[in-house]
């Protein structure tokens, strides 16, 4: 049989498929456990829907949101302002945190704020970010930007730091100016931090984002849930928070996770865990 | 090629923590002719990486000269190519890519520095690693890859500091008979810093002995070669030069 005579070869890449697979299976598993706990437990208690919905319910809502359209209009919104916020925060971060990796002077000067802007990251700014931008559009990706700026700048510093003072006498002794040193060894250096930054960044901008539109906006994933609480449609506001959560993981996992191991895991610079 | 001439060469660190100066590097003078391979061995604190460090710019030096064809040299430079004893290979870089690099600074285009580089990887033997990655790579294969980078890049002065004390004793000799072997076929210009007397003697024409900062002396290797470690142990005139380095290495 040609298939298991295939299957024989040790293709690495074969293995790496049957490996996520069975990590995916481990993953769903519990997930899936926790759907059959609350198809059984909402109609066995006789819940009421005003408290919690029906799997039912819910799938009637997600059915309903496809249909009209709307889940798109606000799936298609948040991922808009949460991706313009992202790159500007990338854009302007990279090149400050490489600068206060290069001077000690800069860095001294700006850790303390970081350190100090890191815990304010997101959330907090949305009161005043409205009224520096109006409620909607600008506001939000504000926020968004503020929450990934601070972690990926601070990231990019440690990460510059981190790069043994050996490689980039080597790059010196090979001829590199400043101009090489940075794009040859400082940006690749710092990519493994730079990458965990952008990371924990979007984490805490996918969370701010959702705050954000409950209050800034008319449209979006937090607006969403924000409004049907006002209509008592828990269904709706379950089956948001659901989109919320899966978009996220496919987020992390279909794009932050192979960056990560396209590049970094390959050069041997961190283990993957 | 160039000729590099130490004068007077003097390093004096300040140590924070002892909030006092240490005099690693007192006076020591040398030249190094054109095409010599010269070992530098002493113990441990006796300002060997200190010496090498400033002929290579990594750090400046407190006293005298360091002239390249009579002319000071000031901070790192390509004609002077270094082999670290960490490797410090690009980790981002592709085996070809990081031997490719110092002629990539040089402004080589693409096609012709992957040539330089596959050149240099065959002389090494490791035409068959070119697409792979460094920590993919065995911690001799790193190192020859160290070795090849620095020489794919022309430099006036080869700088090594104990660039084989990382790697397992079988494979060092095998690096060690190697790097005569290339020595012979390029005739670069090298001075290798060591702690390990057979190892001095071994690679050289010349052996500088030194103690605590300063030149103790300086003996001529005029051992035939190609040199090989099966030939040379048993090989007398190796054994009484080695036998009188160490008595001066252990007095020192
Ligand atoms: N950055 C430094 N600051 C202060 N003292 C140093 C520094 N580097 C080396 N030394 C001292 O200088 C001496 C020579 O060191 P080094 O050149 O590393 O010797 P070797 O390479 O021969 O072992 C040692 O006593 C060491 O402690
Ligand atoms: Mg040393």
């Amino acid at each position: 049989m040609q298939v298991t005579g295939s299957l024989k070869v040790r293709s690495p890449r074969l293995m790496r498929g049957i490996d996520s697979l069975a990590e995916a299976a481990t993953f769903v598993a519990p997930l899936l456990l926790l759907v059959a706990v609350w198809a059984i437990v909402v109609p066995l208690f006789q819940i009421n829907p005003r408290i919690f919905p029906s799997l039912g319910a819910v799938g009637g809502a997600a059915i309903d949101s496809i249909r009209d359209g709307s889940l798109f209009a606000h799936i298609g919104a948040s991922l808009l302002r949460v991706g313009l916020g992202t790159l500007i925060g990338i854009a302007t971060a990279v090149p400050l945190g490489i600068a206060m990796g290069v001077s000690p002077t800069v860095a001294a000067f700006l850790t303390p704020l970081f350190r100090f802007f890191s815990v304010l990251a997101g959330i907090a700014w949305i009161p005043i970010a409205t009224l520096w931008f109006g409620y909607g559009f600008g506001a939000i990706v504000f926020v968004i930007f503020n929450a990934v700026f601070f972690v990926v700048a601070y990231n990019t510093l440690l990460g510059v730091r981190m790069i043994p003072q050996t490689l980039r006498n080597a790059a010196a002794s090979l001829g590199a100016g400043r101009r090489a040193l940075l794009t040859e060894v400082l940006l690749p250096g710092a990519l493994p931090n730079i990458v965990t930054g952008i990371r924990t960044g979007l984490g805490f901008a996918w969370r701010g984002l959702i705050a954000a539109e409950m209050i800034a906006t008319n449209v979006g994933l937090g607006y969403m849930l924000f409004v049907a609480r006002d209509f008592y449609r828990t269904e709706v506001i379950v089956f948001g928070m659901i989109v919320i959560g899966v978009l996220w993981l496919l987020i992390d996992r279909l794009l932050l996770v192979p960056l990560e191991r396209a590049t970094i895991e390959r050069w041997g610079m961190v283990r993957r865990t | 090629m160039k000729t590099l001439s130490l004068r007077n060469l003097g390093k004096t660190y300040f140590d924070p923590y002892a909030g006092a100066h240490v005099t690693a590097v007192h006076d020591v003078s040398l030249d190094v002719e054109p095409g010599e391979f010269v070992s530098v061995v002493g113990p441990s604190g006796c300002g060997k990486t200190t010496i090498l460090n400033m002929i290579a710019g990594f750090i400046p030096h407190s006293n005298g000269e360091i002239l390249l064809d009579g002319k000071p040299v000031h901070g790192p430079g390509p004609e002077r190519g270094v082999v670290f004893q960490s490797f410090a290979l690009f980790p981002w870089k592709t085996v070809l890519d990081n031997v490719g690099f110092g002629p990539k600074m040089r402004g080589v285009p693409k096609a012709e520095r992957d040539r330089i580089a596959r050149e240099y990887l065959a002389l090494a033997g490791l035409s068959h690693a070119a697409n792979r990655y460094p920590a993919e790579l065995s911690g001799g294969m790193q190192q020859r890859v160290g070795v090849v980078r620095a020489l794919a890049n022309n430099p006036d002065v080869l700088l090594m500091d104990e660039p084989f004390a990382s790697v397992d004793a079988q494979t060092r000799m095998t690096l060690q008979e190697e790097l005569t072997r290339i020595w012979q076929e390029r005739k670069p210009t090298v001075i290798f810093i060591t702690h390990d007397v057979p190892e001095a003697v071994f690679l050289a024409n010349r052996v500088v002995v030194l103690s605590k900062g300063r030149v103790l002396e300086q003996i001529d290797v005029d051992l035939p070669r190609p040199r090989v470690w099966d030939e040379l142990v048993k090989d007398d005139k190796f054994k009484q030069l080695s036998a009188r380095v160490l008595q001066m290495v252990r007095t020192a």
